[in-house]
């Protein structure tokens, strides 16, 4: 059936052993974003989902879920389970209030340590549970712009906030700055599903990873935070489309983020992104973003190629791409098109029809067009259509369509002064200006000679005026002659 | 006649002998009664015995006694002219250097003349100027006077010999510190000897200079030479004020600056650094309508351009920029479609008519009239139907710019460059002097002086002990304030 949400092909992946990389809370928010983009993998999916929600205390996000099933027409799994609902409600209000309560406790008796671990505790479960429960309770309550689930977990993340004041140590504030960016970055993916504005999210998820940089902590410790900041702003950058920045943070992210324990109660590989994600999201932003020898010396020949090992289909493509078979680098990156656009970071806002996915192809592919045109002087388009065939073309259009989609792009590319390139639209073909070094440069030469000559005139003029006084002085002021009264006055 | 005739010395003289002999021979003249100069002596008038070109003063003397005596009879007034004519033809600037006035008073006479009689050639005027002056590099009340007179009969293009000469100088009164230069001396710059003493430019003002520089720009907007007209536009926005205080002027230079720029460009001109902020936003806000017009020529939308161009015809015709706003509107169709060959190299006409919004057979005469006019670097090959024609860019020079950057004009104007920039060196020079001084007389501590004030405390250690004092007083001065 049709599905009514944008969709992409069946990735190339099998979704048990693909999930089973990844932990809540962010698990069933990937299970979620497969499922409203796969129609052949949705019901999989969804069932999945429901299975690891129902396991967690988020009430709200299983309403999520079952009202996605009822869009998706799973009938099946559309039905809510009210019992497990009202058990779940119940539960999470009672903890709410026990911990509320200790908390309370707590500041009675004015006990710094108990304090931070009352209000952190509370702090993990406002985030498990959305913080649906809290919002009713809560007194400051934020203004309802949000859905609940939001609201919920902007609760949380001011709630762990406040942990920073019974903070005592460095280690402390590390484990707090870590669990800020966990529930930041689930924040922000929660606001890219539901079609709300993620980025001031986004910026927390930056912040508290710049943040880890430099915490203060030991040595140990700060080499474990390292690689969770890098990957952090990497995230945030890539989410927010600054996909050269999100290049530099991600590149910089040392392999030991793959083999590291969970730090502070916190897995990264696990809860936030694999390091074969971690070696596509650097691969593919290098692409789009990086010139051949940067990609030759800061991707391949860096400490980051050992991400790339783990994923040697995206090595392959980068080297395809060194070698100006840019064809086959494009064909190959679009096989695993699909799997990417079902990843939850890069598929992002495919709702609104644009990826990350599809704007760093459509770089990749920029970038190429210019890089190919670069070694001819003339190029026809149906050469160009044949090396770079235009994406989302049905199979069936003829040469002249292709021609015409092909000189489109092209006009666009030349337009935003991507190529340097005109288009001779006679012959269908695409020619490189001649230029004439000898002929610039002089006219270079003496448009500036002008320009300084000009110049130094009007400097000239200004000196002379104030030798000779001829300022012009305003109106009230003594001999304030200046302006259209003079106009016509003889001598 | 023999005191007339007394001065100069058949021997030649050095420059302060001469300046000492001719002052006395002024005096000698000043005492003379006024008849000395008109009676004739031998039946022969004064100006058949005098030499215009070694007796210029008493020559001078005479011919303004002359025109006195004028009737109505218009062959007397030929003669007269002709006289004159022949005076300034052959006069010594030398000695006319000393007697400003009389020479500033006779010029008059000689434009009222040729008003007078219907004389449309004004070459007497602007010679008579260049031959006191060859570099006419000194501003003079003259300067303005002419080009007016030009403007006036509507023979705009006579003003270019003058206009042409660049200005270096304004005269000033000359410091009292610094030795003066005898007028008699060899000088490099024609300001030494125009100054305000030497009545040969009557006092100036500010909007007096802005005046001749808008109107000289208007003359180059005429004759099309826009890069000089902007030259003397900016000269006109930039001027100097106190307070930032803004002249009528400059808003009139303002508009047209806009315009020109919209023509020579295709968008307005980038602001000139040293531009004064307050000065900018005064002069924007006084030209809405004009930059509500560059904005749309910018974003070549000429729907709404046209559309700004027909709401606003009263303010063009208003401000006198009617001609140049229509003259915008046809340049903006060429800016369309030059912008086309930043995309294409060749395409057939029906495209660029889809692109101008015009009907095919349209465009083909626009293009071909702008391939006429080469203001479009391109070829068109006639199709089998106008849509079917191809226009083809030439690939070999890139936008507008000619083809043979010529090697010759290009080093006349370094050199002339470099000349400026020594000019400016020697003005700077001055200046510093300049400011020691009104700084003294008149406390104007001005921002704009700032950047000389500080170079003049850097001089300070080397300068003479006079010079230390003074700015000591200064200090105390600052503190009292």
């Amino acid at each position: 059936m049709a599905s009514p949400l944008p969709s992409v092909g069946t990735p190339t992946f099998d979704l048990e052993s693909h999930t089973s990389n990844y932990t809540p809370p962010l698990l069933p928010l990937r299970l979620l974003h497969i499922a409203a983009h796969c129609p052949p993998l949705s019901h999989q999916a969804l069932t999945l989902a429901l299975e690891v929600i129902k396991l967690g205390k988020d009430v709200s996000l299983y309403h999520r879920a079952t009202d996605l099933a009822s869009l998706l027409g799973h009938a099946d799994l559309a039905v809510k389970d009210t019992d497990w609902l009202a058990r779940r409600e119940d539960a999470n209000r009672r903890e709410l209030t026990r911990l509320e309560g200790e908390l309370k406790g707590y500041k009675n008796n004015l006990i710094r340590e108990s304090i931070r671990m009352g209000q952190e505790d509370l702090g993990l479960h406002l985030s498990a549970t959305g913080g649906q429960a809290a919002a009713v309770t809560k007194e400051d309550e934020l203004e309802a712009t949000a859905t609940p689930s939001m609201q919920g977990l902007v609760v949380a993340y001011t709630t762990m906030s406040r942990v920073r004041d019974y903070c005592s140590t460095p280690s402390h504030i590390a484990g707090l700055t870590l669990r800020l960016q966990q529930i930041a970055l689930q924040q922000a993916v929660t606001a890219q599903q539901t079609g709300l504005s993620a980025s001031p999210h986004w910026q927390n998820v930056l912040a508290t990873s710049n943040r880890l940089k430099s915490v203060g902590v030991k040595e140990e410790e700060q080499v474990l935070l390292t690689p969770l900041a890098a990957a952090g702003a990497g995230l945030a950058h890539l989410c927010t489309s600054d996909y050269i920045s999100a290049a530099k943070s991600f590149l910089s992210v040392p392999f030991s983020l793959a083999t590291q324990p969970a730090v502070q109660g916190v897995n990264f590989i696990a809860s936030t992104a694999s390091a074969n994600d971690i070696a596509i999201y650097g691969a593919l932003t290098s692409l789009a973003t990086l010139s051949r020898e940067e990609l030759q010396t800061k991707v391949l020949d860096s400490p980051f190629r050992a991400f790339l090992e783990l994923e040697p289909h995206v090595r392959k493509a980068i080297s395809l791409y060194l070698n100006a078979k840019y064809s086959a680098c494009m064909a190959l990156l679009s096989r695993y098109y699909a799997d990417w656009s079902l990843d939850l970071y890069l598929g992002a806002g495919l709702s609104q029809g644009h990826s990350h996915v599809d704007r760093l192809f459509a770089r990749i592919r920029e970038k190429s067009i210019t890089a190919y045109f670069s070694s001819f002087s003339s190029v026809s388009l149906s050469s160009l259509a044949s090396t770079f065939p235009p994406t989302g073309l049905a199979p069936s259009t003829s040469r002249e369509g292709v021609e015409k989609v092909m000189e489109t792009e092209i006009l666009s590319l030349i337009s935003s002064g991507a190529l340097n390139a005109r288009l001779d639209a006679v012959n269908g073909t695409v020619v490189a200006p001649s230029k004439d070094a000898r002929v610039e440069a002089h006219a270079e030469a003496g448009k500036l000679a002008e320009e300084v000559e000009r110049g130094l005139r009007l400097r000239l003029h200004r000196v002379n005026c104030l030798i000779s006084n001829l300022e012009i002085v305003g109106a009230g002021a003594p001999g304030g002659k200046g302006g259209k009264e003079a106009w016509g006055l003889g001598y | 006649m023999d005191i007339l005739t007394s001065f100069p010395p058949l021997k030649a003289l050095g420059p302060e002998a001469f300046d000492k002999q001719i002052t006395a021979y002024l005096t000698k003249l000043d005492k003379l009664p006024t008849a000395a100069f008109s009676k004739a002596k031998d039946g022969k008038s004064p100006l058949d015995v005098l030499s215009p070109s070694s007796n210029s003063i008493p020559y001078m003397y005479c011919l303004i006694e002359a025109t006195k005596s004028l009737g109505k009879d218009k062959a007397k007034w030929d003669e007269l002219l002709s006289k004159v004519t022949l005076f300034y033809a052959t006069f010594d600037p030398t000695q006319v250097r000393y007697a400003g006035q009389l020479w500033c008073d006779l010029w008059k006479w000689t434009a009222d003349c040729l008003d007078h009689l219907g004389i449309i050639d004004l070459s007497v005027l602007s010679s008579a100027i260049l031959r006191l002056d060859p570099s006419a590099a000194t501003f003079t009340s003259l300067h303005l006077r002419f080009v007016r007179l030009c403007l006036g009969n509507n023979t705009p293009s006579q003003a270019l010999p003058i206009l042409d000469r660049d200005i270096y100088a304004f005269p000033h009164a000359n410091a009292k510190n610094v030795l003066a230069e005898l007028p008699s001396e060899e000088l490099g710059l024609s300001n030494a000897y125009i100054n305000e003493k030497s009545g040969l430019s009557e006092k100036l003002r500010p909007d007096l200079i802005m005046e001749y520089y808008l109107l000289g720009a208007q003359v180059y907007i005429g004759t099309r030479a826009l890069s000089r007209a902007r030259l003397f536009l900016e000269l006109v926005i930039l001027h100097p004020a106190q307070n930032h205080a803004t002249s009528a002027l400059q808003v009139e230079a303002f508009q047209k600056w806009l315009l020109i720029g919209l023509l020579t460009d295709g968008k307005p001109f980038p602001y000139p650094r040293t531009m004064d902020q307050s000065t900018i936003k005064a002069l924007r806000s006084m030209s809405k309508a004009y930059e509500a017009l560059t904005e749309s020529f910018e974003r070549r939308d000429s729907a709404k351009f046209y559309a700004e161009m027909d709401a606003g015809q009263q303010i063009w015709a208003e401000n006198g920029n009617y001609r140049l706003v229509a003259e915008a509107g046809q340049t903006l169709m060429q800016y369309r479609v030059s912008d086309l060959q930043k995309t294409y190299a060749a395409l057939p006409v029906s495209r660029v008519a889809y692109h101008l919004g015009l009907a095919s057979e349209d465009t083909l005469s626009t293009l071909d009239n702008m391939i006429r006019t080469s203001s479009l670097d391109a070829t068109l090959t006639p199709g089998a139907t106008a849509a079917e024609a191809v226009l083809r860019f030439n690939m070999k020079s890139s936008g507008r710019t000619q083809n043979n950057v010529d090697v010759e004009t290009q080093t006349k104007r370094i050199e002339e460059l470099i000349a400026a920039v020594r000019d400016a060196d020697k003005r700077l020079e001055l200046t510093k002097e300049h400011i020691d001084i009104t700084k003294r007389n008149k406390r104007t501590g001005t921002d704009a002086e700032l950047a000389d004030q500080m170079d003049l405390s850097w001089d300070t250690p080397s300068a003479p002990a006079g010079v230390m004092v003074i700015s000591e007083d200064e200090a105390e001065e600052d503190i009292m304030a």
